[in-house]
């Protein structure tokens, strides 16, 4: 499990925080604070890191195959390109919300204007004290 | 032919009087859709006591999803042409026959009202002209379409780009990239001479030192237009 680039010590507290990350993670889920859609990415990726720590083999013969001479820039580089996911992802979700409350908004003008005119009719029409009621 | 006008209106409140009133005049015929983008002041209020239909947004959409909002209610209704028309007062309602013509003549599918086709009027400053124009040589690089009055909000749609527009219509600075997408859907386009007027009230939503950043956005939407085959659903975000 040890190799040399990682002392131990640090090996442990990054395994606790990245398992104590991902069971926030579930609890969120199970409380329905997170959709399991959304935050697929976070376990995803946050397993993956929980792989690189647990075996920092992995990530010296990952570098290798690139051509990064030092380990560590490694951990930097796929450090940066997690979050950099998780953000976009994060982006992608809100355009989607952003499309939704357009659409939404839209509609709600849409059948506003129409409650209003159908309100408009029932208060013309011959039994006018219905589309008072109807108003209340 | 069945016209509605839409008239996108973010506190306009004040100018919605004298524009009802030029609709009375020129255009008594046309169906007048106001459509309030979430104003703070009675914006909604003064359309209604004003006669005219009024589509109130919950929320400010930005002028991209308010004029939309009003194709939809253009749609939903079965109007043969639909007009845009500022609630500024830039936009003088006696154009509207000119407007509509192309389309009734079945000659165009959108046709653009060009302050810069007709004599004298409001011509805006030197630096958004120049930018109009880059627009101008920008969309006819791009996909061919030729207007001079790009940013030109005075539009006339018929019943194919209402049905274009009700589903996919820009946000943010639309006018540019909504030729572009009209152009690409293969509806015809035509554009008329308009005088405009300075906006009676309130201000541009483009402001000087803004103008570059509109130039770089829309450049890059039109750069980044959705695949010609790509079905558009929803709309532009």
């Amino acid at each position: 499990m040890s190799s040399g680039i990682l002392p131990i010590e640090v090996q442990l507290i990054s395994l606790a925080v990245l398992l104590a990350f991902s069971a926030w993670v579930v609890s969120l889920i199970r409380r329905q604070r997170l959709h399991l859609r959304e935050s697929l990415i976070w376990l995803v990726t946050t397993l993956a890191a929980i792989a690189v720590t647990a075996w920092p083999d992995l990530l010296v013969r990952a570098s290798r195959l690139v051509g990064i001479q030092v380990p560590a820039n490694a951990l930097f580089g796929a450090g940066l390109l997690y979050l950099a996911v998780n953000v976009l992802a994060v982006t992608i979700g809100l355009s989607q919300n952003t499309t939704s409350v357009r659409r939404l908004a839209q509609e709600s003008a849409l059948l506003r204007a129409e409650l209003s005119e159908l309100r408009g009719r029932l208060s013309d029409a011959p039994r006018g004290d219905d589309g008072e009621r109807a108003r209340r | 032919m069945r016209v509605a006008a839409i008239v996108p209106a973010f506190n306009e409140a004040k100018s919605l009087p004298a524009l009802a009133e030029a609709f009375r005049a020129c255009a008594p015929a046309v169906d007048v859709c106001v459509v309030d983008d979430g104003s703070k002041d009675d914006t909604a209020r003064v359309a209604a006591s004003l006669g005219l239909s009024v589509l109130r947004l919950p929320v400010n959409l930005g002028i991209g999803g308010a004029v939309q909002a009003g194709y939809l209610w253009a749609l939903e209704r079965g109007y043969d042409v639909a007009v845009q028309v500022d609630g500024d007062g830039q936009h003088d309602p006696a154009y509207l026959a000119a407007l509509v013509a192309p389309i009734e003549a079945g000659a165009a599918d959108v046709v653009i009202g060009s302050r810069f086709l007709a004599e004298g009027g409001f011509r805006s400053t030197f630096l958004r002209r120049a930018g109009i124009r880059y627009l101008s040589w920008f969309l006819r690089v791009r996909c061919g379409a030729r207007v001079t009055d790009t940013t030109s909000g005075f539009r006339a749609a018929g019943r194919r780009a209402i049905e274009l527009f009700a589903r996919y219509y820009p946000s943010d600075y639309p006018e540019p990239e909504a030729i572009a997408l009209a152009k690409r859907a293969g509806l015809r386009l035509a554009e008329v001479p308009v005088r405009m007027n300075e906006r009676s009230h309130g201000q541009s939503s483009i402001t000087a030192f803004r103008t570059l950043y509109y130039l770089v956005k829309v450049s890059l939407a039109l750069v980044l237009l959705p695949p010609r085959t790509q079905r558009a659903e929803g709309d532009a975000s």
